[in-house]
């Protein structure tokens, strides 16, 4: 076995040392003076409204910290999932380019095989860690990767210099354990070697804050500055949260889901995120009304998000000891921090999905390694919980939709810049329209790199971001202009965007599978469609779509995940706060004075 | 029900005041660890919170044997006149769970019934004697002091973790059972007698059925008035006792479970007539295991059995024990019958 992993080293180790080769052709060199580090921070299906500074009444003080100090961006946008957001995160390219043009578990057979959606991170593209590497940046990866397994696509092959990595798109907290037969086990590297075991006290998202302090430290002091990638596995589900972080919210969900989503929409009303009179999206057609739900009921599900609030709190704790540390040697304040969550909060129970029914392999496997489904266990090795989609409509206010849909709770998140390239007031709240991908161009006028003209002997695939350098300083309101715009496609769902106007296209029954119109401007919810009222602004966006489909080979799927989905959800009808009247009607109380008993 | 003397060898007569005495002494002995396997004896987990509003019947059966009577205080089987007791026992009990002031108040009632009968040799001769009918009914009045706050929704009961509970405890038995002062073996004990406890219940680890561990600790205070008409007129006093009941309780599944169980008592010295027996210093230890069999019906097996009874005159006992316990809840019936109808 050892000589195997050797021989695996040793062939990733040369494919790194080519890429690196075959990338360096064009760096501009390191910029003069004394480059920031830049750390990354990255929620797994961290919602919108989840941090404190941007409505959510989970306590965040940490991340708080830094948007107090920065800037908070209420319109950035990511893909609809996950490792295409990943994807372009750290390759600037559009997913249908970089290889993520579906995700690797739901790639349709039409797709198979077809450039662009290999299912992880192809070597047509450079990496943002392999070009800042290039221009003498130390290159730090800690979370999860979820782009590619083999050693010529995990972190090492890919210009981190040193990893502690996640391979699979999700897993265990607390060991190795993973959600199916096929692959019980998840797969971990460290600086370029698959582990066999996991460190003693693992837990992932402590550990992970551990390794890339380690890191940092192992070369603090040679001048060279860093770049943190912290990818962290939290919230994304199975919630998995030590017993001190489970009960700081008992009780407090009770209320129910729209409670909880107005109270939101009405500190990001105070806050400025969104503006005053935004509707909040409609609730899924297929939740209840919470507050006709029984206690029980009630309980039972607010003790998922109870749970959920303590991913956040813990993750947010652990980003805390990352400032701290990063105060305590000094480098706090010449460091970039870029926060944000890579799709919309997951609404999507995943772990049915993977458990499948009665008879199957994966039922098998569930029922022998995740069937402690008790709720005082839950958090606990072998417990599943995710929140549901109710809660991810909450950590989605005041948006409509969720991770995988094209609802702005699909693609849009919070995102917090700060460091020393922010030059605007402390606590500055930004409405540019920005993208994931805009990323990589920024941090390369920053580390004063710029994009290779070939990578592996051919030229690379086009970056789509805008440097958001001169907005951070405050010399452009925004990275892009009017005619500029961005567009999605992710399981079939597509949108496009250009200034106010949103055009989107869902599958059944989700969406209507024709094209609707929204503006955002006057209608962050998405609850209004003016196809029918402006169908020039259609036929522009329409144009726009097809302009995308062509620059970027846009193969839309032959198969997807919401077949068969409008015949297991209930029919859908428009959802009216309030009805039926007959659910809602309380006791008549006669007037006292009017009040008799019976006559003999 | 009833309730007799009847020589079994070389005629029939009471043993002389002399052999009531020894007897007595051996009995009174007993008598402490009595409640263990009668009356005081509670299974583990018996003061696990529910929901205000829950009603339970417990039906305890126990099968003992010894060389004293289990239900009498003062009856006394020498060492060496190698007496002996065997009591078949049922206790039918009703429990009820009500919130008070935010704590969890439990009022519980015992009724013990069933049928004893003794063996004793003196002087050669063999006397028998058995008495049939009901004991003397308890109750028992509990509150929580320290720990979670009363149940008083579903929600609440999902949220239960004892984590350190501590309870006080009154218990009164009513001196109205079977008793005739002809014989030193009654079901009734013709007086007043009860105790003051605090049991705790210490969670340790996570409250995960199939996982949960508890520590369970009860320890209490007897106290007993004088019977007057003590087997011929005589009176039986008896001084306090202390008593300490303890468990170690662990899930093996989810609805199985077991407990390492042990009992110690210690003065609670009697006299008849004024004439002092020896106190007491006695150890049991034991076993129980338990199954909820559904939402409603939980069952309990164990054996006790005592251990430091090496000597002639120490206290010798055994036995078994099986509880059924019926619960429910309107709430829960309520549900399950909305749930039938669909």
């Amino acid at each position: 076995m050892k000589t195997k992993f050797t021989l695996i080293a040793a062939i990733a180790g040369a494919l790194a040392l080519t890429t690196a080769i075959a990338q360096s052709a064009s760096p501009s060199g390191p910029a003069t003076g004394k480059r920031p580090n830049i750390v990354i921070i990255l929620g797994d299906d961290l919602g919108y409204s989840d941090m404190g500074c941007f409505g959510s009444e989970i306590k965040t003080p940490n991340l708080d910290s830094l948007a107090k100090a920065g800037l908070r961006c209420t319109q950035f946008y990511t893909s609809a999932s996950c490792s295409p957001t990943r994807s372009m995160l750290l390759s600037g390219v559009d997913t249908h380019l970089n290889g993520l043009g579906n995700m690797d578990e739901w790639a349709a057979p039409n797709q198979w095989g077809v450039d662009g959606y290999e299912g992880y991170l192809n070597n047509r593209v450079t990496t943002l860690p392999q070009v800042l590497k290039d221009a003498g940046y130390h290159t730090y990866m800690v979370g999860k990767w979820h782009m590619g397994k083999s050693p010529d696509k995990i972190p090492a092959a890919r210009g981190f210099e040193r990893d502690f990595a996640l391979l699979d798109g999700a897993g265990s907290y607390w060991d190795m354990a993973n959600f199916t037969a096929a692959n019980p086990r998840s797969t971990f590297t460290e600086d370029g070697r698959y582990l066999k075991s996991l460190p003693k006290d693992y837990y992932a998202t402590k550990t992970y804050t551990d390794k890339i302090i380690s890191h940092i430290e192992a070369n603090r002091g040679d001048g060279k500055p860093f770049f943190a990638y912290v990818s962290h596995q939290a919230p994304h589900d199975p919630y998995h949260l030590p017993r001190n972080w489970r009960n700081r919210h008992v009780g407090q969900y009770d209320k129910g889901w729209d409670v909880v989503r107005k109270e939101r929409l009405q500190r990001q009303i105070e806050m400025g995120i969104v503006p005053k009179g935004t509707e909040l999206a409609e609730r899924m057609w297929f939740l209840p009304d919470a507050t006709l739900l029984a206690p029980a009921a009630r309980a039972i599900m607010g003790k998922k998000m109870e749970l959920y609030a303590g991913m956040v709190e813990n993750m947010d704790h652990h980003v805390g000891r990352l400032i701290d540390y990063l105060k305590k040697i000094g480098e706090y304040d010449n460091t970039i921090f870029i926060v944000f969550g890579d799709n919309g909060a997951e609404g999507a129970d995943l772990f049915k999905m993977i458990a499948g029914t009665p008879g199957t392999r994966n039922f098998l496997f569930a029922s022998m390694e995740w069937s402690q489904t008790h709720p005082n266990a839950w958090g606990d090795p072998h417990t599943y919980v995710g929140y549901g989609p109710m809660w991810a409509q909450v950590s989605m206010t005041p948006f409509s939709h969720y991770k995988g849909l094209m609802g702005e709770g699909g693609i849009r998140n919070g995102l917090i810049v700060s460091g020393p390239i922010v030059k605007q007031a402390p606590g500055t709240i930004n409405r540019s329209v920005m993208h994931v991908a805009d990323i990589m161009p920024t941090l390369l006028e920053v580390a004063g790199a710029s994009y290779p003209k070939t990578v592996n002997g051919q030229e690379p695939p086009p970056l789509i971001g805008k440097s958001w350098v001169k907005m951070l300083a405050g010399e452009a309101e925004s990275p892009r202009s009017e005619q500029d715009y961005l567009a999605w496609e992710i399981f079939g769902n597509r949108a496009v965007r250009q200034g106010d106007w949103k055009l989107r296209w869902q599958y059944k029954p989700y969406g209507t599978e024709e094209w609707e119109l929204f503006n955002l401007a006057t209608d962050l919810a998405e609850r209004h469609d003016l196809a029918a009222q402006h169908p020039e602004k259609v036929k522009t966006l329409l144009a726009l779509w097809d302009d995308y489909v062509r620059a970027n080979n846009v193969i839309l799927p032959s198969r997807v995940l919401w077949e068969g989905q409008a015949k297991q959800l209930p029919d859908r009808y428009p959802v009216v706060d309030g009805y039926p009247p007959l659910l809602y009607q309380k006791q008549f109380i006669p007037p006292p004075n009017m009040l008799a008993d019976p006559k003999p | 029900m009833k309730s007799g003397t009847k020589p079994r060898r070389e005629g029939g007569r009471i043993p002389s005041i002399s052999h009531s005495r020894r007897l007595a002494t051996a009995m009174l002995a007993l008598t402490i660890l009595g409640p263990m396997f009668a009356l005081a004896q509670v299974p583990p987990r018996f003061y696990w919170q529910s929901l205000s509003g829950a009603n339970a019947v417990p039906v305890i059966f126990q099968s003992l044997s010894g060389n004293a009577n289990p239900m009498d205080p003062a009856y006394v089987i020498s060492p060496d006149v190698s007496g002996s007791v065997d009591a078949n026992v049922a206790i039918v009990g009703y429990a009820k769970m009500l919130p008070l002031f935010d704590r969890t108040l439990t009022l519980a009632v015992l009724e013990p019934m069933g049928r004893i009968s003794g063996d004793a040799i003196v002087d050669g001769r063999s006397f028998s004697q058995d008495a049939t009918g009901f004991g003397d009914p308890m109750i028992e009045l509990g509150i929580n002091l320290i720990g979670p706050k009363a149940m008083k929704s579903i929600p609440d009961l999902l949220r239960y973790e004892p984590k350190l509970s501590l309870n006080a405890i009154v218990d009164i038995a009513f001196p109205i059972g079977e008793y005739d002062n002809d014989q030193v073996l009654n079901l009734g004990q013709n007086r007043w007698y009860g105790r003051v406890g605090a049991p705790i219940v210490w969670q340790i680890g996570p409250w995960v059925p199939g996982r949960r561990t508890t520590l369970e600790v009860l320890p209490s205070v007897w106290f007993f008035s004088d019977n007057n008409d003590y087997s011929g007129g005589r009176t039986l006093s008896t001084d306090p006792m202390f008593q300490l009941e303890a468990h170690l309780t662990r899930d093996f599944t989810e609805h199985f479970w077991g407990s390492l169980d042990s009992t110690w008592m210690a003065g609670g010295e009697s006299s008849i007539d004024g004439a002092g027996l020896d106190s007491l210093n006695n150890l049991g230890v034991g076993l129980t295991l338990g199954y909820q069999i559904n939402d409603n019906i939980s069952l309990t097996a164990g054996y006790m059995a005592t251990v430091n009874d090496s000597d002639p005159g120490d206290l010798q006992m055994d036995g078994f024990r099986i509880s059924f316990t019926y619960g429910w809840h309107k709430i829960v019936e309520g549900q399950k019958r909305l749930k039938a109808a669909e």
